[in-house]
């Protein structure tokens, strides 16, 4: 597919001394590219520089090839749907849709016709001559996100759309962008700090940290094989034992390791709380204490203490009957990752249980 | 029950004293000037204090005087302050955080020190001729363009606050979507700027007519002797010529016109309310 978005070693500095600095990364034709990180990581500073509204100090950023670093938001072929909705107060659904065609000066049949098209889209026919003040946020939201689709953007913005609603109706906005993106091909660039959201509707994840990318892969990579020790720690949840790497073993507790790879320092493994499972007699085994039992929703997490430190399990909710407080299981780890020191991945394979000794 | 009455009565009893200063010291004034403004010789209703002043030409050259300087006055305040109070909002320059920090002194110089000093400063000898040369110096004082002047000077400082305040509750939010839209600078201020903003000019306008209508330093001390400003005019029919029958009824006339003002913005303010209510 064509390369619709191209972010060129892009840097913005503030005065504070934040800012971004060497992001580089493409958005390709009909893809969404989520923005991921911490609040304060710089993931809007790329997407307002993308729509115009912050000067960068270097780089490059192209749109279908054109360079657009130049022009001012109004004539960037991007379209943007804010946090806060945005809508104009003082114009009426219908107004806010049609203003930008209006200054576009197409005919008044067609706007009328587009406006009603896109209503449709975004199911809220019949809402033309309401105030935005007359709308829940949800529906808020949806005339932003027809507002920028009116626009016919090449790239399409989005900065944390569904922060402030509430889950429900994040999730069912979630599905309904989703369909619309597929449905019209749309290239979205997506921010959002939901790890959730962002693992659920994109094409492709730019996990970002401290002004830098820490990962760019698809949801299931970032979170099968999180690059760095951040990604991982901000990505689902995780287990994370120290221990001391000597050659190609490691060395947690009385539990020795082996790995193909050679180091020698203080290292980290990163267990996902599915990736801990009881053992049967076959396995090598830890002995935990079942410390904490909590019901969250169709899963539950359970707390363990064990002699490498206190690990969160996840089982079926059906399962939760088999655990009992304070009583002494054994688990065994099904997959980790080994993490060095200053947070790289040890190796990028991922270790199994196997190959404990 | 008892509890509610208490409450009540308390409630009562603390606005009691405001009120009975707004009745004595207000109220009755207001009441006794449209009393004496409808009383003839022989203590009798008669209207021929206000057929006099809708008569007599002195008078009226003063009404037309007073309300020519005034919508002049009120139309070159909110210009110049608008301008400013739209720089101060949309600039980060120096030169903008200099006015932010200098433009509220006005309101700390004393009326009659300021319109002395603006005297000493544009009179046919003053600073400015001396500088330019008498010759070229063009009549300010004793004349409208003086008066205008010192309006400007005395009322740009609070128009332009309440001005910047209301463009600052314009969230720069808006103002990126309709950029993003499409909108040039020329549209975000049509579309955009005057919309949400023009509620707090018609606030600034309602307090600019009415303070400027009823004005007397400044054009007791710069303006020329005739036509006179209503507040002038009223003062001398008043204490110099003794007609307190006259000057009750131009001060009826001027509550009139800033009444029809207010009734106006009160008007503008319900319109909005009731659509911000649909």
């Amino acid at each position: 597919m064509a390369i619709k978005l191209a972010i060129q070693n892009l840097s913005k500095l503030y005065p504070t001394g934040e800012g971004v600095q060497n992001i580089d990364f493409h958005v390709e034709e009909g893809e969404l590219v989520t923005l991921l990180g911490p609040s304060g990581c710089g993931k809007t500073t790329v997407l307002r520089s993308v729509g115009g509204f912050i000067d960068p100090t270097g780089g490059a950023i192209k749109v279908s090839d054109q360079d657009v670093h130049h022009l001012p938001p109004e004539k960037r072929p991007s379209a943007m749907v804010f946090q806060s909705y945005n809508l104009w107060p003082h114009m009426t659904v219908f107004d806010n849709l049609a203003f930008s065609l209006k200054l576009k000066k197409v005919k008044k049949i067609e706007i009328q016709q587009r406006v009603e098209e896109v209503l449709t889209l975004v199911h809220l026919q019949g809402m033309e001559k309401k105030y935005p003040s007359e709308l829940s946020g949800g529906q808020q939201q949806r005339i932003a996100l027809a507002r920028a689709l009116l626009l016919e953007p090449e790239v399409l913005l989005l900065d944390e759309p569904f922060s402030a609603l509430d889950a429900k109706l994040r999730h069912e906005l979630r599905e309904e962008l989703r369909d619309i993106q597929s449905k019209r091909n749309l290239t979205m660039l997506f921010v959002t700090h939901d790890q959730e959201e962002a693992l659920s509707i994109s094409d492709k994840i730019v996990v970002m940290n401290n002004g830098h990318i820490e990962q760019i892969a698809p949801p299931q990579d970032i979170y099968n094989t999180p690059a760095s020790l951040f990604v991982a720690q901000f990505i689902g949840r995780m287990n994370f034992i120290k221990g001391q790497a000597v050659n190609n073993t490691i060395q947690i507790g009385d539990i020795t390791l082996t790995m193909d790879d050679l180091y020698t320092g203080e290292v980290t493994l990163g267990v996902r709380p599915e990736d801990i499972h009881v053992a049967d007699k076959s396995s090598v085994r830890i002995e935990a204490r079942v410390d904490k039992m909590m019901m969250l929703g169709h899963f539950a997490e359970i707390t363990l203490h064990t002699l490498i430190g206190s690990l969160k399990m996840f089982v079926d909710r059906q399962q939760l009957e088999q655990f009992e407080l304070n009583s002494t299981i054994s688990i065994k780890l099904v997959n980790f990752i080994v993490f060095k020191e200053n947070g790289e991945v040890l190796s990028n394979r991922r270790m199994n249980v196997n190959e404990m000794v | 029950m008892r509890k509610q009455w208490k409450s009540a009565l308390l409630g009562l009893g603390l606005v009691m004293p405001s009120f009975l200063i707004l009745l004595v010291l207000v109220m009755y004034p207001v009441w006794s000037s449209i009393k004496t403004s409808f009383t003839g010789a022989d203590d009798q209703f008669t209207f021929e204090h206000y057929q006099y002043i809708f008569t007599e030409p002195l008078i009226l050259n003063n009404i037309r005087h007073t309300l020519i300087v005034t919508v002049l006055s009120c139309l070159l305040v909110l210009i110049i302050a608008y301008s400013i109070a739209i720089y101060l909002r949309f600039s980060q320059s120096t030169v903008a955080r200099w006015i932010n920090k200098t433009y509220l002194i006005p309101m700390f110089i004393p009326g009659v020190i300021a319109v002395y000093g603006f005297i000493n400063f544009y009179r046919d000898n003053g600073w400015v001729a001396r500088i330019i040369g008498e010759e070229y110096m063009p009549a300010i004082i004793y004349n409208v363009k003086g008066l205008l002047m010192i309006n400007i000077w005395f009322n740009i400082p609070f128009t332009t606050m309440l001005l910047i305040s209301a463009l600052q509750s314009i969230p720069n939010s808006i103002i990126e979507g309709a950029k993003d839209a499409g909108a040039n600078q020329w549209r975000l201020f049509w579309h955009f700027i005057l919309p949400l903003s023009y509620r707090t000019m018609l606030v600034a306008l309602t307090f600019l007519f009415m303070g400027i209508v009823g004005s007397f330093t400044a054009p007791f001390l710069i303006d020329r002797n005739a036509p006179q400003m209503l507040g002038v005019s009223m003062q001398q029919h008043f204490s110099v010529f003794n007609e307190i029958e006259q000057s009750s009824s131009l001060a009826v006339f001027m509550f009139l016109l800033c009444s029809i003002v207010g009734c106006f913005y009160i008007y503008s303010n319900i319109k909005e309310s009731k659509k911000e209510l649909k």
